[in-house]
């Protein structure tokens, strides 16, 4: 993989230009290549950087030559700690949370970190048959050659375990437990069986699985604990501190308004403040100062949330505006995230509008824009 | 210790490393425990010198009693106010422990070395009676020291954390998992372990050279300290050859032989000092005590966890399949999985941390990470089971009985042992059956102890009916042996304490109310010759009492007595003596008491009312109760006819001569007219209303006169005054619950006469009789009781029919 320079920068290849989201080995294949360079620790086979360089690399920090590794997860390190020991002693990692608390993204970024491919996904539905854990078969060849090698459709689980990388299942909780029961036994013996043709796939070293679920929407098709015992389990928190929500939003914010060809300095940070904190009281059932009591509504409020709101008051902005994100540009959004169910969430927000907003005399600007809104 | 003499650790065994050896330790560190182990192993001193304060040398004698099992804590308190008193808590983990084991085993000299309490007890008191004066640090090392004062907490002054200081300077921020790697988990090889103690002490040095090169610098308290342990040192040195001394790594750079400044030096230091008498014993500690959370600055997080690591090394086990295998256990005790074959993967994931997190081994914060990961599922709940069971645990010391404990503490373990009940520090419920010996010796121990301040049990609220059951929840607290040294100056067993500290109260006992509580209470304890005093106090006491609120709020808790002391054997007739006199003052006291009430007053009145006329009914067939009776109820009916009486009371004493029977229905619907019309302060009406109507929704449910009266009277009043009426009559009401409210409305809906729509209350006894049968058999009524009481219930409805 060749070094691709930062997306929003001119140069811009031609091949990045045509994705909306490049993956993360391209995104930050230079601080992949500087952590690979001073990396002198033991690895385990195949993986691409040592454990301490793949926590690094999550959780950011300064390299002895004096690269500068941004924080991929804000929070607590011993997560990260505890996922990326898991990944090197051959343990499949489970993250549960609920929406928006960047499961997907931490998968990802290890992935990308460990076996420098983050596509070996499988994106779990109701509707995910066994075919895309095992393998499948190209039926015209089958039907043309017979059973053979080259008539089987590997799945990206069992192309990870002959490459020995890293395989994500994304949403595992929505597979319907029968096609989940298939990972039991693959993820214990480390085998794919494939009785058509009197053969069986080895895993490699290298090979493991990171699985995402959401525990809100748990009941979907909950985990046998046969399987939960083949996981360990990390559980993604939402941020602890105001500050360090505010500090997850602003650099989405800032990477994503790049590739979307957004101003920098489009969201000024008192803005992204102000929605995080609105969000955080409104989910936590209490204002800041705990001096005042809240409804919480119907929806989850999630960072996620919070960052698509920012960036959509940016794209008004932008377009629309002034090109500085003002109350008026989050305004629509943020009543949008919000008020999920039009009755009772409508009540939770009017609620805090009359009586958290308004009183707030340098949030003046923002009440006004959300009572016009109605 | 010099550079010189840690070389001679590597010398052959058998020469004799003459002089004072300082091994600085970390208080309830298992790996100074292990280290001072092999260092005493390997000098073979002639003596052992303990930090602590030397009062505790004459507990030394006790040190090798197979009985003495730590958790245990030397017990430091001012011999007449033992309420002031310092704690030594020493765990089997216990550097100091160690080193007072191995030397009390085979016979070497032990002694301990600190200012002496004697002195610390009476410089705290000089210090707090000055509060202007500069406030000196307690405990200069609060973070690892072992001495706490439990009854003074004075504000740490800043200082430099020594800990910290060293932690920062190897690229840690956490001082304590710093200690925790460069010492404690420090594998030991084979080589002399002197040379680590010298470095430890040689990084101190250097701590506190900065710490007092800081401008304004002083620290009296620990120089009295370090120059009264030097002080014994001294003397120790001069009678024996090879000396190790045992203290905090903070003092250790200043007990060093080469540093002893001139001994004229600390004798000045220590002149003069004030003085008080003082009184060391051994007291069973506990693993919670032990525990920092619960307040004592001296502890450790974790000593569950570092009595593992200290028993895995000692026995040369393996420290981490050891531990996760005792989670294991105590997490399928809870219904959670946890295969042997998880156990295998945590224990991996363990050391998979460790290794990520550079550390030299696996530690406890690996663990519970991967515990929680691996075993729990991500959750956190269980990690909080197993941080109670295993990383405090639960275990509680003891102390043999022939130690120089206080007699009533002999008595007390003597009680507790022919009661069989336990002494642990986690709450347990019993269940005392009063019909029986052995209950009752237990309820009267434990009301005992209640009364002298001991608060092992908390009696729980039993059931209404509960007079010959008793249900107490008992923990045992090692702060507990404070109370019962305190409680000891009240007498020498249990029963005189207890039977002098009533007496004490009642000679300072103010008022009737507490008199009269605390004769209940030498009933329920049954103290005989404690009654005789309060009773006497509250004779003297009713003679000059005149106010009738005082009086009437005596006779519930005599009523009590009177009632209920006949079931535990008591002698009553002194108490009912004091009763009759109590209650006909209170009843002819009643009505002038009654005049002007202002609200609050109103409120207190009416709940003595009620006390007393439930203290009254529950004289029902005693003889006292003809004698009373009528003049309460005259009492009453003054105050309820007396249109001036404030509104609370005297529709309060309206509703219990109605529900009495002394007054009739007409005559209390008339009253109610007259209290609540228009003519009539609306206040006081409300006032009035709201005593007559309190109590519970079900009398109003079920008294079809009560519920009548009121329905009539809404259903004659003036639509004007019922409208005026109606926020006062919503705030009565507002007092029911919804479902209660519904219920009236549907009573009030079927007609005045709910036996009319006797067709549906109809009971059908075959269908009953086994529940009816079962209430029985939970009230412990005889099953031939309850044939007879649905006997009495079909002959009713034959009646009715």
């Amino acid at each position: 993989m060749t070094p691709t320079p930062s997306p929003a920068s001119p140069t811009t290849s031609e091949a990045d230009e045509q994705v909306l989201r490049p993956h993360a080995e391209q995104a930050f294949a230079d601080e992949l290549a500087a952590l690979a360079a001073v990396d002198e620790r033991p690895r385990p086979p195949r993986w691409h950087l040592s454990p301490w360089a793949v926590t690094t690399y999550l959780l950011g920090g300064t390299l002895d030559d004096g690269t500068v590794i941004t924080p991929k997860y804000v929070g607590r390190r011993r997560l990260m700690e505890v996922a990326v020991a898991s990944l090197a002693t051959d343990r499949a990692l489970l993250l549960l949370g609920v929406p928006g608390t960047a499961k997907t993204w931490v998968s990802e970024h290890l992935a990308a970190a460990i076996s420098g491919d983050s596509t070996l996904l499988v994106q779990g539905t109701a509707g995910t048959p066994e075919e895309s854990l095992r393998y499948g078969w190209n039926y015209a060849r089958l039907l043309a050659e017979g059973p053979s090698r080259a008539a089987l459709v590997p799945s990206p689980v069992m192309r990870a375990m002959e490459s020995g990388s890293v395989a994500r299942i994304e949403e595992l909780t929505r597979i319907p437990a029968d096609v989940q029961d298939a990972l039991i036994s693959l993820l214990s013996e480390k085998t794919m069986p494939v009785p058509e043709l009197d053969t069986e796939a080895q895993a490699r070293p290298g090979f493991n699985v990171i699985a995402t679920a959401n525990n809100r929407d748990k009941g979907v098709n909950d985990l046998s604990s046969a399987l939960q015992r083949r996981f360990t389990t990390v559980v993604l928190p939402l941020p602890d501190s105001l500050e360090e929500e505010v500090e997850i939003v602003r650099s989405r914010v800032a990477s994503l308004s790049s590739s979307l060809a957004l101003p920098e300095d489009v969201a000024p940070l008192a803005e992204v403040a102000r929605v995080v904190q609105v969000f955080r009281e409104l989910r936590s059932g209490s204002t800041d100062d705990q001096r005042t009591a809240l409804k919480s509504p119907s929806a989850t409020l999630s960072t996620a949330e919070a960052i698509s709101v920012v960036v959509n008051g940016a794209t008004l902005s932008a377009h629309f505006g002034d090109g500085r994100v003002n109350a008026e540009d989050v305004a629509a959004s943020l009543v949008g995230a919000v008020v999920k169910d039009p009755v009772a969430d409508r009540v939770v927000w009017q609620e805090y509008l009359e009586t958290v907003v308004r009183d707030r005399h340098e949030w003046a600007d923002l009440y006004r824009a959300c009572r016009d809104l109605g | 210790m010099t550079s010189a003499d840690a070389a001679t650790g590597t010398e052959p065994p058998l020469f004799r490393h003459a002089g004072v050896h300082v091994l600085g330790v970390r208080h309830h560190g298992p790996g100074s425990a292990r280290s001072v182990l092999r260092a005493l192993t390997e000098l073979e001193p002639d003596a052992v010198v303990i930090e602590g304060a030397p009062e505790l040398d004459a507990l030394v004698p006790h040190a090798g009693d197979a009985g003495l099992v730590p958790p245990v804590a030397g017990l430091v308190y001012v011999a007449d106010e033992p309420r002031r008193a310092s704690f030594y808590p020493l765990a089997e983990f216990s550097p100091e422990w160690v080193a007072l084991r191995w030397a009390a085993e085979r016979g070497v000299p032990v002694g301990f070395a600190d200012l002496p309490a004697a002195h610390a007890f009476a410089l705290a008191s000089a210090a707090a009676a000055e509060p202007d004066a500069e406030p000196t640090a307690d405990e200069p090392d609060a973070d690892e020291d072992e001495g706490s004062d439990a009854g003074e907490q004075r504000p740490a002054a800043s200082r430099l954390d020594p800990l910290a200081t060293l932690a920062r300077a190897a690229g840690y921020e956490d001082a304590e998992r710093w200690w925790e790697d460069a010492v404690e988990h420090r594998r030991g090889g084979h080589d002399s372990v002197l040379p680590a103690f010298a470095a430890v002490s040689q990084a101190m040095a250097e701590v506190r050279a900065i710490e007092e090169s800081r401008e304004g610098f002083t620290d009296v308290e620990n120089d009295r300290r370090e120059a009264s342990m030097r002080r014994v040192l001294r003397a120790v040195a001069a009678e024996h050859e090879v000396v190790a001394v045992v203290c905090g790594a903070y003092h250790a750079p200043r007990l060093e032989e080469s540093a002893w400044p001139p001994k004229s030096h600390d004798t000045r230091t220590l002149t003069k000092l004030p003085k008080v008498k003082v009184t060391a014993t051994w007291a069973p500690w506990s693993a919670g005590r032990l525990a920092t959370e619960s307040g004592y600055g001296a502890g450790v997080t974790s000593p569950g966890w570092y009595q593992h690591l200290f028993a895995a090394w000692r026995d040369g086990t393996d420290v981490v399949s050891g531990w996760l295998a005792r989670v294991a256990r105590e997490l399928r005790t809870e219904g959670i999985d946890a295969p042997p074959a998880s156990v295998v993967e945590t224990v991996r994931a363990a050391e998979a941390l460790a290794a990520l997190r550079d550390r030299p081994s696996v530690g406890l914060s690996e663990l519970t990470d991967a515990t929680t990961a691996v075993l729990c599922g991500g959750s956190e709940l269980p990690m909080r089971l197993i941080h109670d069971r295993l990383v405090v645990g639960s275990a509680l010391g003891s102390v043999p009985e022939h130690l120089p404990r206080t007699p009533l503490a002999q008595d007390l373990a003597k009680q507790q042992r022919s009661c069989r009940l336990k002494v642990t520090p986690e709450p347990q419920t019993v269940s005392l059956d009063l019909r029986r010996d052995a209950g009752r010796a237990r309820s009267l121990l434990l009301h005992r102890l209640r009364l002298l301040g001991v608060g092992w049990g908390t009696e729980l609220p039993g059931w209404g009916a509960g007079t010959f059951r008793e249900e107490w929840e008992l923990a045992w607290e090692p702060e507990l042996e404070v109370a019962v040294v305190e409680a000891g100056l009240h007498g020498t067993t249990v029963l005189d304490a207890a039977s002098g500290k009533v007496a004490e109260e009642a000679r300072r006992a103010g008022d009737l109310a507490t008199l009269g509580g605390l004769v209940e209470q030498c009933l329920l304890a049954e103290l005989p010759d404690a009654v005789g005093p309060v009773v006497d106090a509250l004779a003297e006491r009713t003679a000059q009492h005149a106010d009738a609120l005082a009086l009437l709020r005596a006779v519930e808790p005599l009523a009590r007595t009177r009632r209920y002391g006949d079931v535990r054997g008591s002698d009553t007739h002194r108490v009912a003596e004091v009763l009759r006199t109590i209650a006909r003052r209170g009843s002819v006291g009643l009505r002038p008491a009654c005049v002007t009430l202002d609200d609050d007053a109103a409120e207190a009145m009416r709940a003595a009312v009620d006390a007393a006329h439930r203290g009254l009914a529950l004289l029902e067939g005693d003889p006292l109760a003809g004698d009373l009776g009528p003049a309460w109820t005259q009492a009453l009916g003054a105050v309820a006819g007396d249109d001036r009486v404030h509104g609370s009371v005297a529709g309060r004493a309206c509703r219990l001569l109605l529900d009495g029977g002394h007054l009739a229905a007409d005559e209390a619907a008339a009253r109610m007219g007259r209290r609540l019309s228009r003519g009539a302060d609306a206040a006081a009406g409300a006032a009035w209303l709201d005593g007559f109507l309190d109590g519970d929704a079900l009398l109003l449910l079920h008294d079809a006169t009560l519920l009548g009266l009121v329905d009539q009277w809404v259903a004659g009043v003036p639509e004007e005054t019922f409208e005026d009426l109606l926020p006062l009559l919503r705030r009565t009401f507002s007092r029911y619950t919804p479902p209660e409210r519904a219920q009236i409305g549907t009573r009030l809906r079927r007609g005045p006469k709910p036996a009319a729509s006797s067709s549906e209350e109809r009971l059908d006894l075959g269908l009953g009789m086994p529940a009816a049968l079962t209430v029985a058999e939970m009230l412990g009524l005889p099953l031939r009781a309850a044939a007879d009481v649905l006997d009495d219930v079909a002959d009713d409805q034959e009646v009715s029919a």
